[in-house]
């Protein structure tokens, strides 16, 4: 088939996907517009995943400060002003500034509501209800508004009042924290905020979902979504084995009990993750190490074999010596050859630096109107007619209301100006995370 | 606040989203047709289990003999002849089995994806063009075909041609994110003092989840446009989409974040903390919720000592041992029951949260998860009852469901050939004989 094809099947995918020329290509969600009035991380990741998509996002904070995650960045470090922590989940969106302690502060947010397809909120449960801005007030105005409450433990249910939650609450609760890490050690949080992102990514399919249904029956609806069960829908085999033996599951390290082989090693220059779980993949990974009669031990020559406890202890051993003699690059490079899977642990400038990666778009750097270069980490799935995007960066708190409210709700400068007056709409307080940088102009605001 | 509601949320959220009650209310995706080609991989299964608890009809297409999927199981252990991480995800799936290498199979699976509207696959790049059962192939029967395939590096790019099977365990590595998780060198034994992956399979999940999103946005502009398109996703580069300050920060400033263990660069204190029973998280960081951190904890001083967001992320090893102190004495519970009467009773400033450090036989242990049909017991007409985790949102309009666990390996042969290409049973016997299902 290769033979009589036009093109060979990587030269027709460089093609098309070409990175140059996304912006050639129309958006998924064009037209469906986003009303955002959420704080650190799980709300806005929620709106952002729908941004990239071609989603309209309306970010709303409260002034003068804005959303928390203006201040939640590396060792408390700020550039050109802005929190390094707040660009990766608000991109592309425009920033409006409405005191919602105020009536009529409540009233413009209404009547946006009125104008939007999906609304995202992560207050705690109840909130927004009592401010007479949550979905059963809003749901009268627009039947057809998808409504998503993200939160820690869901809208109802015994934890659901009163109890904050906070990203690593979700690790914790959810028991992930409890099987992750080493045996007899300390416990330790992930890295990053992975209860977040994951909760945003499962909120923002879910708006999708209910986008799927409107499109058939012009129905809006409401969505609970709490972070703390995303978390434990990824626990894979945790909960199916306790219902059947009532064993629980101890944190392993790096290893996989049910893949046999996959643990990460140290080498040379770094570490390298391993895994080879099927037999013929585990064939080559033995004639990579150069030991072809390995492959042919009973101990190790199935999977079944192969996930008895002993044999993997000793096959991991094994792959240990190997790897430590040599470089990331190196067993990389043998994977690739023999079939079996291996690749770097990566850093942030491993990251940063890859050529595959900016190939792709995973690693994206544009140019912000205000903060000129940027490098960040792009929009993971690549769709060919109408691909994920970054149009610009995250802005300081108020910078698009006079766009926003004049062009969806028609008001007048003077109009405009006496909200402001009046601090019912407001701009940046004078404090980084919240400002524009010192070099800023005053000029255009895009 | 003219109008004050006459129920309480809670009751009126319930009321309107009680999953027990989802199988009344209609699915959102029951429109849909999709195949899961897949092999051993466990993003593209939590793909089409998302599909499938929406109500999307998901046909896993398996070689005869099973997807080795089946196998991926903690100790080998097998339950009904199925490992346990594929009893999670072979959900309302119907399971048909195909032999892809061979030829007859291959023309079998074209007409397939004619009544598809997604193809789930997790091939190495170009195996399925290889084939020509990939989507160059495909669409040009089925222009309307959204085709999600799944590998480690994508099916363009520099290192696209360099196809290794797709792992979690790799996928996690290359995110970035163990990197920044576990004890950093020298804290521990050398062993543990090293990059930590997560536990589970979470760079799968993730993957899987973003295929979803992936394949709806596509179903969206379908419904515009008419045409279908081609999904590239790579599990690694989903999670690494996740990595929080990492590649702007060393834009900015050629940092590298390095593994802390338990305390945070970001945020402090947000924190895991040794109690007398087990260990509890807390949090406090801005400075007024660190104001109501040390309000509770009796030592107020505190706040002048690490006045500044910045003061308490560069002092945090010393911060954490003042809060290993005042915990020591206390066990998780105590620590929740005062952080609850400081919110609930409101006692002074701030936004405190605090959580037990779970065993997952604590969660299981907990009810408002078994309330709020989180955990759910299945009663599978093969595989009897199950344990599982049920698809966690809960909706208004259009519920996600559980209805069956698993099926055994080619349980809907006759069903699925027989609606989709009107195959009779003679025809599916002589397919049988000759190694094709």
């Amino acid at each position: 088939m290769a033979d009589g094809s036009p093109q060979s099947y990587f030269d027709w995918t460089a093609q098309l996907f070409d990175r140059s020329k996304i912006f050639d290509k129309p958006e998924a969600l064009r037209g469906i517009r986003v009303l955002e009035l959420t704080t650190l991380v799980l709300g806005p990741t929620t709106a952002d995943f729908l941004g990239e998509l071609g989603a309209e996002v309306i970010k709303v904070e409260l002034p003068p400060g804005g959303d928390t995650m203006r201040y939640v960045t590396p060792e408390a470090t700020y550039w050109q002003n802005a929190s390094l922590g707040f660009f990766p989940e608000n991109h592309s969106k425009y920033h409006i500034g409405i005191d919602l302690h105020a009536e009529e502060g409540k009233t413009l947010f209404r009547q946006l509501a009125g104008r939007s397809d999906i609304m995202v909120e992560n207050f705690r449960a109840g909130t927004l209800d009592t401010w007479g801005i949550g979905y059963r007030r809003m749901k009268e105005a627009n039947p057809r508004l998808i409504y998503v409450a993200d939160s820690g433990f869901g809208q109802w249910g015994p934890f659901s009042q009163g109890r904050a939650s906070y990203d690593a609450v979700a690790q914790t609760v959810s028991g992930m924290i409890g099987i992750t890490g080493f045996p007899g050690r300390p416990p330790i949080l992930c890295g990053i905020f992975i209860g977040d992102w994951f909760g945003g990514l499962m909120a923002a399919t879910a708006a999708l979902v209910a986008l799927h249904h409107r499109d058939r029956t012009g129905e809006g609806q409401l969505i609970d979504f709490a972070q703390s069960e995303g978390l434990i829908r990824t626990l894979d085999w945790t909960w199916v084995r306790q219902g059947l033996g009532g064993r629980d599951r101890e944190p392993e390290g790096n290893r996989d009990r049910a893949l046999v082989p996959a643990d990460i090693f140290p080498c040379r220059d770094g570490y390298v993750a391993v895994a080879a779980a099927r037999d013929a993949e585990f064939k080559g990974l033995c004639a990579a190490m150069g030991d072809e009669a390995l492959a042919r031990d009973p101990r190790y020559a199935t999977l079944g074999a192969r996930q008895r406890p002993e044999h993997m202890s000793t096959l991991l051993d094994r792959i240990r010596g190997w790897a430590g003699k040599l470089a990331r690059a190196e067993v990389e490079a043998a994977a690739a050859r023999h079939g079996f899977a291996a690749t770097r642990v990566a850093t942030a400038k491993d990251k940063h630096d890859d050529d595959h990666l900016r190939a792709r778009g995973s690693v994206w750097e544009y140019e912000d109107p205000l903060y000129g270069k940027m490098v960040e980490q792009g929009p993971a799935a690549k769709l060919s007619e109408t691909p994920a995007r970054i149009k610009w960066a995250a802005k300081p708190v108020g910078w698009h209301n006079h766009d926003v409210l004049t062009r969806l709700l028609g008001l007048s400068p003077g109009r405009i100006r006496a909200l402001e007056g009046n601090k019912i709409i407001g701009q940046w307080a004078d404090r980084p995370g919240a400002k524009p940088p010192a070099e800023w102009d005053g000029g255009a605001r895009i | 606040m003219s109008d004050t509601p006459r129920v309480a949320w809670p009751e009126y959220a319930r009321e309107l989203t009680e999953p027990s009650r989802a199988h009344d209310r209609p699915e959102a995706l029951d429109d849909l047709r999709v195949l899961d080609l897949s092999s051993g991989n466990f993003a593209a299964l939590f793909t089409s289990s998302i599909l499938a608890e929406f109500g999307a009809e998901v046909i896993r297409v398996e070689p005869p003999a099973g997807d080795v999927a089946r196998l991926y199981s903690p100790d080998g252990v097998l339950h009904r002849g199925t490992g346990l991480a594929y009893l999670v995800e072979a959900r309302n799936k119907r399971h048909i089995t195909l032999n892809l290498h061979a030829e007859e199979g291959r023309v079998l699976l074209a007409r397939l994806a004619r009544h598809a509207d997604i193809v789930i696959e997790s091939e190495r790049p170009g195996q399925m063009d290889a084939w020509s059962i990939g989507y160059r192939q495909l669409s040009v029967l089925n222009p309307r075909l959204i085709y999600l395939a799944v590998s480690t590096y994508g099916q363009f790019g520099p290192r696209a041609a360099a196809a290794i099977p797709d792992y979690d365990i790799t996928d996690q590595a290359l995110s970035g994110v163990p990197y920044v998780t576990g004890e950093p060198e020298g804290q521990g034994p050398a062993e543990s003092s090293a990059p930590t992956k997560q536990g589970n399979w979470i760079a799968w999940y993730v993957g899987g989840a973003f295929g979803a999103l992936s394949v709806l946005a596509a179903l969206h502009w379908r419904a515009a446009s008419g045409r279908g398109q081609f999904i590239d996703l790579s599990p690694a580069e989903a999670e690494m989409r996740f990595s929080d300050a990492g590649v702007v920060w060393y834009h900015a400033a050629q940092r590298i974040q390095e593994r802390v263990g338990g305390l945070h660069i970001q945020v402090f204190p947000y924190t895991l903390i040794k109690t007398r029973d087990s260990y509890s998280f807390v949090a406090g960081f801005s400075d007024v919720n660190f104001t109501g951190l040390t309000n509770i904890m009796g030592r107020p001083e505190l706040k002048e000592g690490f006045a500044t967001t910045r003061d308490r992320i560069l002092k945090a090893r010393q911060l954490h041992q003042e809060l290993e102190k005042w915990s020591s004495g206390l066990t998780s519970e105590d620590i929740l029951t005062r952080f609850q009467d400081y919110m609930l009773n409101k006692r002074g400033p701030g936004t405190v949260a605090t959580a037990r450090l779970n065993r997952p036989p604590d969660t299981l242990a907990e009810s408002h998860w078994w309330e709020r049909g989180v955990f759910q017991k299945v009663e599978d007409p093969e595989y009897g009852e199950l344990l599982l985790q049920a698809p966690p949102w809960k909706m208004s309009a259009t519920p996600p469901r559980i209805k069956w666990a698993c099926r055994p390996v080619g349980a809907d042969n006759e069903l699925v050939y027989l609606t989709c290409l009107g195959l009779g049973k003679e025809h599916l016997q002589a397919l049988k004989a000759s190694g094709i299902i």
